[in-house]
Parts: C-alpha cells; sequence; structure tokens
C-alpha cells in the first residue's frame, strides 16, 4: 500500500466495488452451478445415490453384480457425495497480474479475483467449505462467507507472485490461480511446500493474450512491473517466434510440475469467458484430473 | 548576386552551411529514435532471449531525406532568394530621390502606385540607399510640395504609405522650387511616378530631376489615365454630359451614374469614345422630380475627384413666391394670409413677395396663392404657361375663394361654399387629419395629434377626386388636391392659410408639407450673392465626400463660378446645408493632355510590371510543413499513438498542415473524407407501401396534429385487441405533397386557420377518392355541420365547404339507420366522439359509383380526441357529456369507420348471406 488510505474512504471504495464483484461472482457461479447439479451428487460416501448403466472407462470394482445379474446389462453402483471437503484457494495478487494488454480485456487480477471468489460462491453453494491460503483466517460456510471472501480479496491487493507454503490439513484441496511467469524452479518449489503434505490441487494460469502472442513490434524496451528490470528489443518481431516457443516451453514446464505431484493443471487467457475456466475448475474439483485430460488446458490453450 | 537571371540571392554566404548537410546526415543516422517503452509481466522470457540481429537500429531512410530537406530548405529560405530580381537602382550608394504625382489624375491607378512606391523602398532597403521622398502637389495642409528629409528606408516606408492622391493637381512648378530648397544630393537614383498629364512644368521638372542622377519615369499602361467629367448642359429634359480623356486613340467606353444624396443609383448612361476622339457625351433622360434629386455623377469605375461633378442647388434652387390677396397684412400680420406661408418656407427657400404680375416676371419654381380669390383671365394664362414649364402653383382657400373660385383648380369646387365644424352653434367636433396615403408626396409625414380643420371648401364629387387627393380628413373628405399641368403642379388647399380656418398653418407639418410641395417644382439658375461661402463638404483624392479638411477656406460668392479648384478650395460644396454651391474639378479646368514624350536620356518604366517574388516566405512555410511532418512521423515512430491507422496518420498531418497553412484549410480532402454524410433515412414511400396505415392530414397546428396522431395511435391499439386488422403506426400526411394512394383512410380535421387548399390540392384529393379512398372529416366543433350552401356557420364550417364544394361529390345526406358504417363490425345507433349529438354525414348510397361505398365521412365530434391515447393506453380528453360509455361507442365507431374503409360493402352484402347459404346448399 502506498499510503493509508482514510479509513472512511476505504471503506466506501470496498462498498463501491464490492456488490459488483459478489454478482458477477453469484452470477457466473450460477451458470455453471445450473449445468453440474451442484448439491446432491455423485461422489465418495456410503449412501446409495444410483444405478447406472456401465460405461468405458469405469472401474471394474465398481459393478454391482447383483444387479447386473438381475438385468441384461451392466450397472455400476454410485453413491452420494457425502463429504464436506475444505478447498483452499489462493490467487495471485502481485504486481504483474495487474495488466492488460488493451482496454478491451480485464486486468487478469480482475479476471483472477472473479473467478476466486465465483469459485468460492460455487463451493459454499454446494455445502462445502472454503478458505484463502495466506490469511489465517478459518475455513468459512455459509452464504455470508461470500461477502466476507470477497472483501477479502479486494483488500488485499498486494502479495508474492508464488503462494506461500502455509501448513494446510490433510485431504483438503488446494487451488492456486495466478499468472506463473517466476521461474520455473521456484514454482516447483512452492507447489511442492504444499503438495508434499498428500494435498490434491490445482493450478490454473491466467495469462493475456499478448503475453502468449506477443503481437508487438518495431524497437521496443519491455519493462518488468516487479523490478525484474527491462529488456530491450530492437526488432520485437524477430524473436517473436522465439519467444511464444519460450512461452509454450514455460506453459508445459508448469504442467509437468503440476502432474508430477498428481494435480491438475489448467489455464485461462481473460479474452476468453469466464465461465469456462469456472466450469473447467469445478469440474477438476469434482472428479479430479482425470475429469480435465491430460492436457489439462481450460479453453484452447496449446497443451 | 544574380545566379542565372530569373534567380537572385540577396544573403549567398548562407548557402555556405549546406556544406553542414553532411554532418547533419552523418548525426541523424547514428542517433537512432528513441524506443517506445512498454510494460510486460512476461519480462524473464524475453530478457533471455537474445536478440538474433545485433545491427543498430537506424533512422529510417525516408525520416532522414526528410530531415535533411527540412534543413536544406532552412538554409536555402536563410538564403533570401529571389525569383525575376529588379535591376538594380542607378548608381550604386547614391539615395533614391522618389518623385511622387499624388494630384488627382493619380487617383485612379493609386493602388499601383502604392504598391510601386512600396517595391522601390524595399528595393533602397535591399540596396542600404537612404530615401528622400517628394510628393509633387500641393500638401492637404495648404503647404506647396517639399521634399522630405533624407531618411532610412524603413521611416521611408511610412511616410510613403502614408501619401494619399489629392482632389486638386499636381504643381509640378512648385515642386521644381522645392528641388531647388533640397539638400545638396548626387549620385541619385531617381524615380518619377507621373500621373500621366502633361503641363508646361513637367519637362523643365525632369529636366532638372535629370541633374541628380539617372531618372526613370513611370507612367500608367496605355488606357489607364484619369478621365475628366465635365459639368452638364442645361438641356430641356435630359442632362448632357460631357467626359474627357487625355489619349484620344483606341476605342473605349463606361459608363456614367447618377446618383441621389443618400447615394441610390437614379440612372446609368453609357459613355463611347470613338477612336481619335478625346470627348464623348452621355445624356440622362429623367423626369424632372427625379432629376432634380440628383445630386452627384461620376464615370463609374473611375475614383478620381476629376472623375465626380457634384450638383448643387443651380440645379434644384426653388425660389417661391407669395402672392397674397389681401391688403391688410401688415397692420394685424398674426391675421395675414401669407404670414404662415412665409414663415415657414423663409428657412429652407428663396422668398419673394409681391403682387402676381411682379412674381411672374421673376424666374420662380413656385408660386403660392394665399386665399386670392378670382384671377383674371390673362393670370390665368400666365400661370398655366408658368406651370407647364416646371412651376408650381399652390392655392390655399380662404373666405374669399370661399364666395366663388374661378377655374384655376384642381377640381371642381361647390358653389355653395364650405363647411364650418365645431363652432359654438355646431354639433359637430373639429376633424383630424388621415395619415397620408403612400401615392401623396405626403407619404410618411407624421401628423401631429392637435391638427384640427375647423372649415374648408368642399370638392365636388367626380371620377378623379380619389385620384387627385393628396390629403384627407378624418371623415374623407380632401383636404389637399392636385392637378398636373404639363411639367408643374396646381395644388389647392381646401383650407386657408391662417389659423382661423384650421390650426394646420402653426404645426410643424405644415412646414414639411410646404418642403414636400417645393420639393416636386423644378430649380431654376441661381441669384448671384456675395457673401462667403464655407466649405460644407469636399471631395477626397478618391472622389468620395468628406467633411472639408480644417486648410480649406471659406469662398466669396461672386468667385465661385470661377473658381478652380486647389488646396484652399477643394472641390465640394460650399455655403450652408440648405443652400449649398457645387465646385468642380472641371471647372475652368484646361483638357487634360497625355505625357507622350520624355526628354531624351531618361528611362520609362510603367507600372505594375515588377513581378520580383520573394521565395524566403514560401521556402519558410515549407519549410514549417515538413518541421511538422516530421513531428508527427516522431510520435508516429515512437509509439505515443499506438491506435493510429494509416488512414487517420494522414488526417493528421492533414490537420497539421491546416494549422500551418491557413491556405488549406480551404479543402483538407482528408478531413473531408473521414466524414462520412449521414446515412440517408428509408425510403417513406416504401415504408408507407409496406404496412397498411392510417393517415391523418396535417393541420399545421401542432396541437390538432398530435390529437389526430394520439388518436390513430389509440384507435390502432384498439383494433389490434379486437380485430383482425393489424395496423401500422399512423402517419401525418401533406395533403398538398405526399402521395396519398397508400393510405386506405385519412382523418381530415379541420381548423379555421388552416390554409385554403388550392386548385391542384384538391385535385389530389379527388384522384385519392376516386381511387378508393375515404376521408373522414372532421370539423371537431360539436354541433351539427351542414353541407348546404345556404346554411351559414362557423368559420371552420365554411372552410370545410370550400374543400368539399370542388370535389364533386353525390349528394350527401345524415347517415341512414341501415348504412353499413352502423354494422360493419359493432352494431352502432349514434357515433359520438369526444362531443356527441352531431350529424354524421355521407355519400347517398349510388350503387353504381364506388361500389356504393361513401368516400367521405363527415362529422362534428372530434372522433380523434375520443379515441387518443397517451404512450400508457391512458385516454387524453374526457368525453363529454357521456364519460366512458360515450368513450367506449365513440371507439367502436373508430373500428367501423376503418372496417368500412377495408372492406367497403361487404357487410352489406351480409344481409343477403342466408340466401347465399341457401342456394349454395342445394
Amino acid at each position: 500500500m502506498t499510503a493509508p488510505m482514510p479509513l472512511r474512504q476505504s471503506a466506501e471504495e470496498l462498498s463501491g466495488t464490492l456488490p459488483a464483484l459478489v454478482v458477477a461472482a453469484e452470477r457466473v457461479a450460477m451458470t455453471v452451478a445450473q449445468g453440474v447439479h451442484g448439491r446432491r451428487r455423485v461422489g465418495q460416501g456410503e449412501a446409495f445415490w444410483q444405478f447406472r448403466r456401465y460405461e468405458a472407462g469405469d472401474s471394474i470394482t465398481r459393478i454391482d453384480w447383483r444387479q447386473t445379474a438381475k438385468r441384461e446389462r451392466v450397472f455400476v453402483r454410485e453413491t452420494e457425495w457425502e463429504a464436506s471437503q475444505t478447498i483452499y484457494v489462493w490467487r495471485d495478487a502481485s504486481a504483474s497480474m495487474r495488466w492488460r494488454s488493451s482496454a478491451a480485456l480485464p486486468e487478469k487480477s480482475a479476471r483472477a479475483d472473479l473467478l476466486t471468489l465465483a469459485l468460492i460462491a460455487l463451493l459454499v453453494r454446494g455445502g462445502e467449505r472454503a478458505a484463502l491460503i495466506g490469511e489465517d483466517q478459518r475455513p468459512s460456510i455459509g452464504r455470508g462467507a461470500l461477502a466476507r471472501f470477497a472483501e477479502r480479496i479486494l483488500r488485499s491487493k498486494d502479495g508474492p507472485g508464488l503462494p506461500p507454503s502455509t501448513p494446510l490439513p490433510r485431504h483438503a484441496q488446494a487451488v492456486l490461480i495466478g499468472d506463473f511467469l517466476s521461474p520455473l524452479p521456484q514454482i516447483d518449489a512452492a507447489i511442492r511446500a504444499i503438495a508434499t503434505r498428500g494435498i490434491a490441487g490445482h493450478v490454473m494460469q491466467v495469462t493475456d493474450p499478448a503475453e502468449e502472442n506477443l503481437p508487438y513490434s518495431g524497437r521496443t524496451r519491455f519493462e518488468g512491473l516487479e523490478h525484474e528490470g527491462d529488456a530491450l528489443i530492437p526488432r520485437v518481431e524477430s524473436v517473436r517466434a522465439d519467444y511464444q516457443r519460450r512461452f509454450a516451453d514455460h506453459r508445459a514446464g508448469l504442467a509437468d510440475i503440476a502432474r508430477a505431484v498428481g494435480w491438475t493443471y489448467m489455464s485461462h487467457r481473460t479474452d476468453r469467458p469466464a465461465e469456462l475456466a469456472l466450469l473447467t475448475l469445478y469440474l477438476a474439483l469434482a472428479h479430479g484430473p482425470e475429469a480435465i485430460g491430460p492436457g489439462g488446458g481450460a479453453d484452447g490453450a496449446p497443451a | 548576386m544574380s545566379l542565372f537571371g530569373a534567380l537572385a540571392v540577396l544573403s549567398p554566404w548562407w548557402l555556405a552551411a549546406l556544406a553542414g548537410l553532411p554532418i547533419i546526415y552523418w548525426l541523424l543516422r547514428v542517433t537512432p529514435p528513441a524506443p517506445r517503452r512498454l510494460h510486460f509481466p512476461a519480462i524473464r522470457i524475453l530478457q533471455d532471449i537474445v536478440p538474433k540481429e545485433e545491427t543498430p537500429a537506424q533512422t529510417p531512410l525516408w525520416l532522414l531525406i526528410l530531415r535533411l530537406l527540412l534543413a536544406a530548405i532552412v538554409i536555402l529560405a536563410l538564403a533570401h532568394p529571389l525569383l525575376n530580381p529588379p535591376a538594380q537602382l542607378g548608381a550604386a550608394g547614391g539615395p533614391l530621390l522618389l518623385v511622387v504625382d499624388d494630384g488627382w489624375a493619380a487617383a485612379r491607378r493609386w493602388s499601383d502606385r502604392q504598391e510601386a512606391m512600396a517595391t522601390l523602398v524595399d528595393r533602397a532597403e535591399r540596396e542600404g540607399r537612404p530615401v528622400i521622398v517628394l510628393p509633387t502637389a500641393t500638401a492637404t495642409t495648404g503647404e506647396a510640395p517639399r521634399a522630405s528629409r533624407l531618411m532610412r528606408a524603413v521611416d521611408a516606408r511610412a511616410l510613403v504609405g502614408a501619401i494619399e492622391p489629392k482632389s486638386w493637381p499636381v504643381d509640378r512648378a512648385a515642386a521644381l522650387a522645392a528641388l531647388g530648397a533640397m539638400p545638396e544630393i548626387a549620385q541619385a537614383a531617381v524615380v518619377y511616378l507621373a500621373d500621366g498629364l502633361d503641363d508646361a512644368a513637367f519637362v523643365p521638372f525632369v529636366e532638372r530631376l535629370q541633374r541628380l542622377g539617372e531618372v526613370t519615369v513611370m507612367l500608367d499602361q496605355p488606357g489607364a489615365l484619369a478621365r475628366l467629367l465635365q459639368p452638364p448642359v442645361s438641356d430641356p429634359g435630359a442632362l448632357v454630359l460631357t467626359a474627357l480623356r487625355p489619349e484620344a486613340t483606341g476605342p473605349a467606353a463606361g459608363f456614367v451614374r447618377a446618383t441621389t444624396e443618400d447615394g441610390r443609383l437614379l440612372a446609368r448612361a453609357d459613355l463611347r469614345w470613338t477612336d481619335g476622339q478625346a470627348s464623348a457625351q452621355a445624356r440622362i433622360e429623367l423626369p424632372a422630380e427625379l432629376r432634380n434629386r440628383i445630386t452627384r455623377l461620376e464615370i463609374e469605375g473611375d475614383t478620381t475627384a476629376g472623375a465626380v461633378v457634384l450638383l448643387d442647388e443651380r440645379w434644384r434652387r426653388r425660389p417661391v413666391g407669395v402672392v397674397s390677396g389681401a391688403t391688410t397684412e401688415r397692420q394685424q400680420p398674426l391675421l395675414s394670409d401669407s404670414f404662415y406661408v412665409e414663415r415657414a418656407l423663409q428657412p429652407y427657400n428663396e422668398l419673394h413677395t409681391g403682387t402676381l404680375a411682379d412674381l411672374l416676371q421673376r424666374e420662380l419654381a413656385m408660386i403660392v396663392l394665399s386665399d386670392v380669390g378670382r384671377l383674371g383671365d390673362s393670370e390665368r394664362a400666365s400661370l398655366e404657361t408658368f406651370m407647364r414649364r416646371g412651376g408650381v402653383v399652390m392655392r390655399f382657400a380662404g373666405p374669399r375663394m370661399a364666395d366663388g373660385a374661378d377655374a384655376l383648380v384642381p377640381v371642381q369646387l361647390r358653389t355653395d361654399g364650405g363647411r364650418a365644424f365645431g363652432g359654438a352653434m355646431t354639433w359637430a367636433q373639429p376633424l383630424a387629419l388621415t395619415a397620408f396615403t403612400t401615392n401623396s408626396p405626403f407619404a410618411g409625414l407624421e401628423i401631429p395629434g392637435d391638427v384640427r380643420v375647423m372649415r374648408q371648401v368642399l370638392a365636388e364629387p367626380g371620377l378623379d377626386l380619389a385620384d387627385r387627393t393628396w390629403a384627407r380628413l378624418s371623415d374623407g373628405t380632401p383636404l389637399i388636391t392636385a392637378d398636373r399641368h404639363g411639367e408643374g403642379w396646381l395644388v389647392l388647399i381646401h383650407t386657408a392659410a391662417t389659423p382661423e380656418w384650421s390650426t394646420l398653418p402653426i404645426s410643424g407639418l405644415f412646414v414639411e408639407m410646404l418642403q414636400r410641395v417645393v420639393a416636386l417644382s423644378q430649380g431654376v439658375g441661381a441669384a448671384g450673392g456675395d457673401q462667403p461661402l464655407p466649405p460644407v463638404a469636399t471631395l477626397d483624392g478618391f472622389g468620395r465626400l468628406q467633411p472639408p479638411p480644417a486648410s480649406a477656406s471659406a469662398v466669396g460668392g461672386g468667385e465661385i463660378a470661377q473658381l478652380r479648384a486647389s488646396a484652399r478650395n477643394p472641390p465640394g460644396y460650399y455655403g450652408t446645408e440648405t443652400a449649398r454651391r457645387a465646385v468642380n474639378l472641371a471647372n475652368g479646368m484646361a483638357p487634360p493632355r497625355p505625357i507622350r514624350e520624355v526628354p531624351p536620356g531618361i528611362a520609362r518604366a510603367s507600372f505594375g510590371s515588377d513581378r520580383t517574388v520573394d521565395l524566403k516566405p514560401w521556402l519558410l512555410a515549407a519549410a514549417i510543413v515538413l518541421l511538422l511532418v516530421d513531428l508527427v512521423a516522431s510520435i508516429v515512430l515512437r509509439g505515443l499513438l499506438p491506435r493510429l491507422r494509416m488512414p487517420s496518420t494522414a488526417a493528421l498531418v492533414a490537420l497539421a498542415l491546416c494549422g500551418a497553412l491557413p491556405a488549406l484549410a480551404q479543402a483538407p480532402p482528408t478531413l473531408r473524407g473521414a466524414q462520412p454524410q449521414a446515412q440517408q433515412s428509408a425510403d417513406p414511400l416504401l415504408n408507407a407501401a409496406l404496412t397498411t396505415r392510417l393517415a391523418y392530414v396535417q393541420t399545421g397546428n401542432g396541437e390538432v396534429d398530435q390529437v389526430s396522431r394520439a388518436g390513430l395511435v389509440g384507435l390502432g391499439q384498439v383494433l389490434a385487441r379486437r380485430t383482425a386488422v393489424d395496423i401500422g403506426q399512423p402517419i401525418g400526411v401533406d395533403i398538398a405533397e405526399d402521395e396519398l394512394s397508400f393510405y386506405p383512410l385519412m382523418y381530415w380535421p379541420i381548423t379555421a386557420d388552416a390554409t385554403r387548399p388550392t386548385p391542384q390540392v384538391i385535385q389530389r384529393v379527388g384522384a385519392f377518392l376516386r381511387g378508393g379512398g375515404l376521408i373522414l372529416f372532421d370539423t371537431r366543433e360539436a354541433g351539427a355541420f351542414v353541407p348546404s350552401q345556404a346554411a351559414g356557420g362557423s368559420p371552420v364550417a365554411l372552410r370545410l365547404r370550400e374543400i368539399l364544394r370542388p370535389l364533386n361529390l353525390g349528394a350527401l345526406v345524415p347517415m341512414p339507420n341501415e348504412h353499413v358504417l352502423t354494422r360493419s363490425f359493432y352494431l352502432l345507433r349514434e357515433f359520438p366522439g369526444r362531443w356527441t349529438g352531431g350529424a354524421v354525414w355521407v355519400e347517398q348510397n349510388q350503387d353504381r359509383i364506388n361500389d356504393g361505398v361513401s368516400s367521405v365521412i363527415i362529422g362534428a365530434n372530434d372522433w380523434a380526441a375520443a379515441w387518443a391515447t397517451d404512450g400508457q393506453g391512458r385516454h387524453l380528453y374526457p368525453a363529454v357529456p357521456g364519460g366512458e360509455a360515450q368513450r367506449e361507442l365513440a371507439i367502436r365507431f373508430g373500428v367501423n369507420v376503418v372496417m368500412y374503409a377495408l372492406t367497403g360493402n361487404y357487410k352489406a352484402d351480409q344481409v343477403h348471406i342466408e340466401a347465399i347459404m341457401e342456394r349454395l346448399r342445394r
């Protein structure tokens, strides 16, 4: 923070943007929730939920032989998801997130905030508990929690570019949302610090289209947003292909890091709708990495 | 320094700076343009990339060329190049003696002279010569011509700019003397800007100039010399003017303009000089009254004092003679007949009194006869002659005339004398005057409220009485009558010139009326007087009438006829504002002669031959334009305008150019092209034809039109809700302009102030009706409208009848009970609108015509107001007296009308439905 803002002014600023963010998050969440039936769904649990026809890919252990024997086809037995889980969400609040390549696009941080809050809204709606990594806040549940989350997200405007190695309880799931442009070894270390405790997790990389394509030309001096120094490129168009290759490498490395610890990796570009990213994220949370597929791309990003 | 004849460079050492261009080239080449700066989050990846190309960034070649060109142009501009440089003035180093003829003849082409003087001073400045200026005409202050001191060219420029042509001739003899008084100079370059007119002093003057140095005489191009207009000579019925030109070679043409005091043009006459003739004549033929108003004659386009002739009272002087029949005047002046007339005329006119016989001996413009009873035959005859020559005879009535008048009156007078009002024993009040009609010479005069006429003589009514009447009393009886006699007038005031009969003689109006009458008369020649006449207004060098300069002095009345214009007595008006004498430049002036020969050894030049073009400002302007282009290019290269595409770049460049060169601002095509014209709206005809629409006739009354529109909108909503009819938004039509054939039904509210439809409009309406259209006429005034011719009625009803009469409709009848309209959708028995009770008229059912469908429905119930709804469907106007029940009926009537318009007599056939069905079944 640059200067201590008067309390009243900051409160007004918050109350001005809060409803908009909450409403946007709710709207995004609602779109997704209607698609997947948030509550009362199949999952890990004891209670019988339904029989359904066997489909290719279902584990053989899940076949209910009694039911299969009664009929002509093979049926699997599904149980209702009962356990309430705690989802720990971290989103990148570093300076590099507050950037966009054109006025038509949202800043990466805005999209990350929206995704975070919408995910929390969706989870809360589904009866799960959610918490923010990096805030020493106990997991919250219930509708009122959403406003509190929104307030906390808007208030924390600066943060590190990688998640802190906070100890998380076992069997929790972690969701990391950010641009992950730090060097790969640092990212690897940070993710391993969380994953070593046996926690399942999901990495959502939010990027600006310009970061993928480098659509500039001519003699340009690029400056970092987090005091990384600058780079003078005499002819940007000549390095574009090289850059794109390196960016893809970076992304592939990130996916490898996630895969190495059994996490899912997803990417999202700010010129795509937030609903798509949220749906991918939600499916990954509900069904694990196999729901996403090995590539891990959320919305058309190259695997 | 002259490089190659047509181009000279004044500061050639600046060209050495061109050698510095390679340095600029090298500097620009090694200094790359600054990179654009961008924030970028994925900077680390970029930092890893080692640039493949290590060639340093360079200024683009085109920018390099642009900047070198810019530098070169600036250097060239500083070197100050001249195109078509003039030859050098005389010997080097000597002063420039600038002799200027600033007499009247120089004024015609004065701008040429000013330009020549400015150019000469510029050249003197460039060549570092001091300047002496010598104007040859007497100064406005009356001082004889005097040479200026030796001064720098900068100071000379101001002096030269202040020289104005004078309205008198040059005085070369005095200028010659001034040369002698001048400080001694030698090796001078002498330029003499002559006015082109020769006189005795020209040759000695030029020869004296030759002793000072090299002399160039600048003369006008042939045909550009000043011309002299002579005062007109008297000719009955016309002004004949002579214009003299100095050179007699070649044909020439022109015009003479005659204008009034206030500058209005009265006449324009041809002037034609044939080859070999120095003089040309023009005739201006005008009626005497108009001719009297001419104050100024001029040769069109010649802006000199010599081309102007001022006319004065010699052409317009109006001596007035007053005759009185009474003999007791001197004892009781205030009761005298002529006292008031004399007092009214005295300040403005030359006045003579005496017996008629005496007065007729004199030259007079007007004769006033104040209550002279009967005139003898010989007197009448001589007055008649007087009038035929243009004189005005003005007679006042009085007791003697009331006793019996002679024949010299403009109108026949009643023999029983006059009438009197407002006496002690009468009921009648004294009468005031009515406003003067426009054909009266008194038109426009303001009538004071206190002018009353107590007695007058009466005119016998006659056919031409009205034409001859100039003024009337408030009851219409003529007070002043007049009749034309030849060139002159006979005017009779039907009341006396004394306050006994009326208060007119003691009002200001009396004076003004007399002035007007005097103005009708023709002026006569002047009588000499010897009092000094001060200048009133004088002509300046360009022939414009101005307040006299302080140095202009008065002229003795006796010598004014022979006066020659000079600085002391410039041409113009002298005397007083009302009685003024004109002094014209042409008075007593010898015919102008052109300078044909100049003494040997003297160079001749003519005006307007200098074609030197200074290239410095153009080069500097080009440099500024290039600078702006460079600025825009730099901005674009730096990426400070990231979203700029090429067309808008061009627009920006154009904008920059416009800012730099106002001359270019007239036509910036890029800008103009960048703003496309607004799209034309959809074709209204198509709009009207694609959907069934109701129409209303626009009355021009905004309120009525709004109600019509709202009513049809409301009716359309009802139709959509209750019937199968799907109707678009209503359309207001201009009955005179718009195509009508698309509309099945037109609602036509009639207003009293509507413009009367022209026959063309009626024809259009008729065509609409014959084509099957239906018009619902609505007089909107609650009450029965009766279409018959005889019935009277409101203005609205009258207006409606005017529309209906030429339409060639069938007989109109009140709507019969079994009419189709009563059951075309709803079954109706009455047809109320906002009002109720008025009968509704339709055409009588004639099966042969239009299938028995009436083409008009006429009523007075203001239906549109009953249908009208606002945006929310609320009704706008109450229906009286029936309230909502009545409105429902009104709406039902509307539905029926639309159904009638759309289906015609279909419902009439419905009565036969049973029979038809029966037949079908069988």
